[in-house]
């Protein structure tokens, strides 16, 4: 891999990757797979998501039970486990997504050129 | 734990779903299969990690946190050895005597009784009240029923399936080469069946058995009695035996082991219906209103025990009226030895107070180990505060400090519990066999079960959580600053709190230590009284027996017969001088006592009384210093009665008693006609209660003492005493003892308990000294520097030592005359209970502190001296 494309990747906070499991299970159950590959879509593969590193973080959200595993069967009848949020996962994410907005001003403002320090 | 291994197995399941998708999706971008495969596990991660992350996210935290915590105090605790064996040592000692305490109450109290599914079988009693006036007769019991209120529940209840009733402690004379009384119980035909017991050999009781009253001699002996009176010889069944005069048929041979229901094991049982014939004098079968069958009910499968409430209550309500102004409560507990009222509430209070004394020890125990840990927190206190400032938390410091001292009292409580139950068990033999001899045996099974179990581990969690949980929360007090600086001027106000917790429980640790040890010593001292007591009158060379003619079958004409011809072979014996008949033998635990009312007064008077022929007061040795002695005519019809002399200075002080007159409860009025000197015939050490004397009369005969003097270098007087007895009546059943022996039944109790406090006083003392030592060695540790500096600027050295001990013994000194104060306070309670302890003993009192204190001072001494030792200079360096 080149540096370049090392750069433009952004290696997640930790934290981060529950809110936006938490999110993209909003739109409706998915599969672990599926929920890899919406993340990285909707992120335009910004985000740098060991696969793998997605499996910790969804038993650690069943265990606070904001989401719910159930068996299922996907697209092309495969069996699979599919993941979904529940009414108390969903009540979380609305206090994450809020919460992260204002870290994310916050920080924006802090970022923000200011006059004087320029050169 | 089945919820995470179910959620792990799917972990692994989700991860193969999740790689096959990943590869079906590169192969169809073009790979080829192999290459899409490899490509997906890299773009997978690190699997393992993946895993292992998963699995925390399932791991209870604190249980693993704990197991840390203990492999770490483990470690810890083995780099300071001595330390961890000194702490282990003292609370298994104070968990041990208290587990061994607790198992022999157990054994009485709460253990079920040893028969098959014993949970099943309820002890029931009544507890009758009566509004107005009522009536009722008692034998043993007040709680136990009659014959026809037996049958009453036996045949109307509907939730057991069998109700037996016994009357448990009935005394026969068995006959045979050697006569002799055993204890048995008379029992309802279904005994055996209800308590699941059949006989090992032959049969239990058949209902045919109790078909009719008196009929059916029939009797079923305990193992220990077919061994040790019928050499296990299987052809005893069948054969006939005579228990009071009347013979009965053996059926049976009960299991090793079986000893009937009640704490005193029964060597026979007959069926009840026999109560007539085996006990003459009595008709309890056909007394409605008399107490005296104990009830035992098995219930049947899935009856609770508020359907037996219930279904009883009513049983109850309909006896009830018969009887005008009765109401009966009935009592129902699962069945136990001491299973009635009465006794529970004897036992109860006396076993709390007992395990509270125990406590006491383990406390001592206690503080001890806070010492230790409290001088070694000192040492972890920079440790400590360096974990404190990275940011540990100080509750799972407290936590983490915890369970070192857990960890310590359960080492140390499973040594303890492991001896006590090792020693116990002999150690209780020892005592019930050094029990007085007219004691009867009793069987209490001490080996330990669930409860001594549960309370053990109880006990030892407690423990290390009260000894733990100071100087846990004490070294985590977050002032980080100064311990991180060191011993630096900033920790003095630290220093300070923590020296006073440290002399706060030296002190009491002393108190507690006093406490036992002064105890102890008053017992002892009372102990000595006992062994070297003077009763006042000759007891040695004199032999007591005892006849109960009345219950052995005679009735009185016989048995005043048979006493003419006996007393006639006894005076015709080699050797003997002399011979009296009394009711009560001198110092033999067998009292009588009327109330007595004098002319012209109106409040009554108890006074201890006995019978006895003219030639008692010359036996033994006790001289009529006024008046004259009875005739051999006298009988309970004369009015003339001997009082002693400080009974006489009581009732009529200034006035010649002679001649003074006395009224029974009864109405009939007495003379004095002569006093006699005190001496301690009734209880031993105590000569000036009021005692008087009444002529013997032929109704005594029935039961009464045999006293007889002989000279030295007689032979063996009681075989010969027994062999004139069955000359006249070979069946007898005779008890020959020394008179010294009954002093034995006085001494033993002082003895034993006396032992025992003794023990427990030595233990407190090795616990408290190993205490004083600790303190005075670790505040003399922390004042290193300060020694160091003083010697270095030119202090002398004795005067530093003074300085030393005076700061270690000052709460010795204050906790020992707490001790002493509190003592005093008990001792009165002590006095009462026990024979020959003085409420103030001056030698108790005095001695036992100084030796506490000469203990203290010694443990002091020794680290203080090595303090003098060290090198101001190496002093000045070592922080």
């Amino acid at each position: 891999m080149s540096t370049k494309e090392q750069q433009e990747r952004i290696e997640l906070l930790q934290g981060t990757l529950d809110l936006l499991i938490l999110r993209t299970l909003q739109l409706g159950p998915l599969h672990g797979h599926a929920i890899a590959k919406a993340i990285e879509f909707r992120s335009d593969e910004v985000f740098q998501v060991e696969q793998g590193s997605l499996y910790p973080a969804l038993h650690r959200l069943i265990k606070r039970r904001w989401i719910s595993v159930e068996e299922g069967t996907s697209e092309n009848n495969r069996r699979a486990k599919f993941y979904a949020l529940t009414a108390q996962g969903r009540r979380q994410l609305r206090v994450e997504t809020s919460k992260w907005e204002r870290l994310a001003a916050a920080i924006a403002q802090i970022l923000r050129p200011v006059g004087q320090e320029e050169r | 734990m089945t919820r995470r291994k179910r959620m792990l197995a799917q972990l692994e399941e989700d991860i193969r779903d999740h790689i096959e998708r990943e590869t079906q999706d590169n192969i169809d971008r073009g790979m080829s299969s192999e290459e899409a495969h490899y490509a997906a596990l890299r773009k997978f991660g690190n699997m393992t990690r993946v895993k292992e992350e998963t699995r925390e996210v399932w791991t209870i935290t604190w249980l693993e946190q704990f197991m840390q915590d203990a492999r770490y105090g483990a470690r810890s605790l083995g780099r300071s050895p001595s330390l961890t064996i000194a702490a282990v040592l003292a609370i298994a000692l104070g968990v041990g005597i208290n587990v061994g305490i607790f198992s022999v109450l157990n054994g009485l109290a709460l253990r079920l009784l040893p028969i098959p599914h014993a949970q099943e079988v309820l002890s029931i009693s009544q507890i009758l009240r009566f509004r107005g006036h009522g009536k009722r007769d008692i034998h043993d019991s007040a709680g136990y029923f009659s014959w026809s209120e037996y049958r009453d529940y036996r045949d109307h209840n509907s939730v057991f399936s069998g109700v037996a009733a016994y009357e448990p402690f009935v005394e026969a004379t068995l006959a045979g080469g050697n006569a002799r009384q055993v204890l048995g119980s008379a029992a309802s035909c279904n005994y055996f069946d209800v308590l699941e017991e059949p006989p090992a050999r032959g049969r239990g009781f058949a209902a045919a058995d109790c078909s009719s009253a008196g009929a059916n001699a029939v009797v079923v002996l305990s193992d220990s009695m077919w061994r040790t009176r019928f050499g296990a010889n299987p052809a005893v069944i069948g054969k006939p035996i005579v228990l009071n005069r009347t013979a009965y048929t053996v059926i049976g041979i009960a299991r090793p082991g079986f000893t009937g229901t009640e704490p005193f094991p029964s060597t026979f049982w007959v069926p009840v219906t026999m109560d007539k014939v085996l006990e003459p004098d009595q008709n309890r079968l056909a007394n409605d209103n008399m107490s005296w069958l104990a009830m035992l009910g098995r219930t049947r499968p899935g009856v609770t025990l508020d359907q037996v409430h219930a279904d009883l209550n009513v049983i109850a309500q309909r006896i009830d009226q018969q009887y005008p102004g009765r109401t009966t409560s009935l009592s129902i507990h699962t069945a136990r030895f001491f299973s009635t009222p009465e006794e529970r509430q004897f036992l109860i209070p006396a076993s709390s107070v007992i395990l509270a004394a125990f406590a006491l020890v383990l406390l001592v125990a206690c503080a001890n180990v806070t010492n230790l840990l409290l001088a070694r927190a000192s040492v972890r206190q920079k440790e400590i505060a360096l974990r404190l400032s990275l940011g540990a938390g100080r509750g799972r410091l407290v936590r983490q400090l915890l369970t070192e001292s857990l960890l310590l009292s359960l080492a140390g409580g499973i040594l303890g519990s492991l001896i006590a139950c090792w020693s116990f068990v002999p150690l209780m033999r020892f005592v019930t066999t050094h029990l007085p001899g007219d004691f009867p045996p009793i069987s209490v099974n001490v080996a330990p079960d669930l409860h001594v179990l549960v309370y053990a581990l109880l006990l030892t969690i407690c423990t290390g959580i009260a000894f733990g949980i100071v100087p846990a929360l004490q070294c985590t007090r977050p002032d980080l600053n100064s311990s991180m600086k060191g011993d630096g001027a900033s920790a003095v106000s630290r220093r300070k709190s923590g020296g006073v917790l440290l002399k706060a429980l030296v002190g009491s640790q002393v108190a507690v230590c006093m406490v036992l040890l002064l105890a102890a010593g008053l017992l002892l001292r009372g102990l000595y009284y006992a062994q070297t007591v003077d009763p006042g009158f000759e007891i040695k060379g004199v032999v007591t027996t005892f006849l109960d003619l009345g219950r052995q079958g005679y009735d009185q004409p016989r048995a005043t017969q048979f006493m003419a011809g006996f007393v006639d072979r006894l005076l015709g014996l080699p050797g003997v001088t002399e011979v009296a008949k009394a009711e009560c033998a001198p110092l033999a635990h067998d009292f009588s006592a009327d109330h007595f009312t004098l002319s012209g007064r109106s409040d009554q008077i108890s006074i201890e009384y006995n019978h006895v022929t003219p030639s008692y007061f010359s036996l033994i040795g006790i001289p009529i210093v006024r008046g004259r002695n009875f005739t051999s005519t006298e009988t309970h019809d004369a009015p003339g009665v001997i009082v002693t002399e400080s009974t006489a200075r009581r009732l009529w002080p200034g006035q010649d008693p002679l001649g003074q007159t006395l009224r029974e409860s009864s109405g009939h009025e007495r003379t004095v006609i002569g006093v006699a000197r005190d001496a301690q015939v009734s209880h031993l050490g105590e000569s000036t209660s009021n005692y008087l004397y009444y002529p013997f009369g032929p109704e005594d005969n029935a039961r009464s003492y045999i006293l007889v003097r002989y000279a030295t270098g007689s032979g063996d007087l009681g075989k010969s005493i027994r062999t004139a007895a069955h000359s006249i009546d070979p069946n007898l059943s005779i008890d020959v003892t020394r008179l010294e022996d009954n002093l034995e039944a006085w001494r033993a109790p002082s003895r034993i308990v006396a032992g025992l406090s003794g023990a427990l006083g030595a233990l407190a003392l090795l616990l408290c000294s190993i205490g004083v030592y600790g303190m005075v060695s670790y505040s003399v540790n922390r004042s290193v520097r300060e020694i160091g500096i003083r010697l270095a600027l030119g202090a002398d050295k004795a005067g530093v030592l003074r300085h030393v001990l005076w700061q270690s013994m000052r709460p010795v000194l204050i906790g020992g005359a707490a001790g002493v104060i509190l003592c005093a306070m008990v001792s009165g309670v002590l006095s009462s209970l026990m024979f020959g302890i003085g409420t103030h003993d001056p030698i108790a009192f005095v001695s036992v502190p100084c030796f506490l204190l000469g203990v203290a001072v010694l443990a002091t001494l020794i680290p203080a001296r090595r303090a003098m030792t060290v090198d101001p200079v190496v002093a000045l360096r070592c922080e």
